[in-house]
């Protein structure tokens, strides 16, 4: 299975409602040791509306609604990501190039740690 | 080092992998994930690399025309994209170190050819040769 394959799948809820698309996907560096490092293992999805506004990450490394930086940058990260939630791996289920969650309500998307 | 969260195209895709001499080896176009048979989530194995990595991340026709050129230009072989072990891993920076060299992996074949038998050809290019 290729990485790549996951990105811009739809993401639906428990009852067939849109999510929006899988933005991007939170790998953790605690799988099988590969050499030096622990292997990045899925850990969720991030799924959300606009993936050019996500792409440029001012929503990841603190927090999507806790942006450091000049206010209006901050204003407008929080605009534009202000549908982009997290889906766990645990909750999601890949089936015929559709991601569906066990859950309607999505956290929103933790911080880089 | 382990419990360090990344995003995949945040940062792994489009980054620059380097050998330990410290030349581009590829960028990551795509990686490859291994799905465990208990049911555990997948985690990543491989970066690929080459246009037959990045090809089907493109999507559409341009995405076919670079596959299409590609097999076109390694003369119909069925390889794959190339594949650099996450084993071989030995820095997450900026760019990627790695702990072999390009021409030991030898994850581009059709560049690798171009070299030897076109640009290193050109007068002046002495250094592009191995």
């Amino acid at each position: 299975m290729r990485g790549a394959e996951l990105l811009g799948l739809p993401v639906v809820g428990p009852g067939g409602e849109q999510l929006g698309k899988v933005l991007d996907v939170r790998l953790v560096q605690d799988g099988p040791l590969l050499g030096a490092y622990a292997a990045l293992r899925v850990e969720g999805l991030i799924v959300g509306n606009r993936p050019t506004a996500s792409r440029l990450g001012y929503d990841r490394f603190d927090g999507q609604f806790d942006v450091r930086g000049p206010w209006l940058l901050a204003v407008c990260v929080r605009y534009l990501t202000r549908h982009t939630r997290y889906l766990p791996w645990e909750e999601a289920e890949l089936s015929a190039g559709t991601v569906r969650s066990r859950v309607g309500n999505l956290p929103t998307v933790p911080k880089i740690a | 080092m382990t419990g360090r969260t990344r995003d995949l195209a945040l940062h792994l895709l489009d980054r620059q992998v380097v050998d330990p001499d410290g030349h581009a080896v590829g960028r990551v176009d795509d990686v490859e994930l291994l799905v465990p048979e208990d049911g555990s989530p997948p985690y990543v194995v491989a970066m690929l690399t080459g246009p037959q990595a990045l090809g089907p991340r493109l999507g559409g026709p341009l995405g076919r025309w670079v596959v299409f050129w590609s097999h076109v230009l390694s003369r119909g072989s069925e390889e794959g994209p190339g594949r650099i072990g996450m084993e071989l891993v030995t820095d997450f920076g900026a760019d990627i170190g790695i702990s072999r060299t390009r021409l030991e992996l030898g994850v581009h074949p059709n560049e690798d050819r171009a070299r030897d038998y076109l640009i290193g050809r050109l007068p002046g290019a002495r250094g592009a040769r191995r």
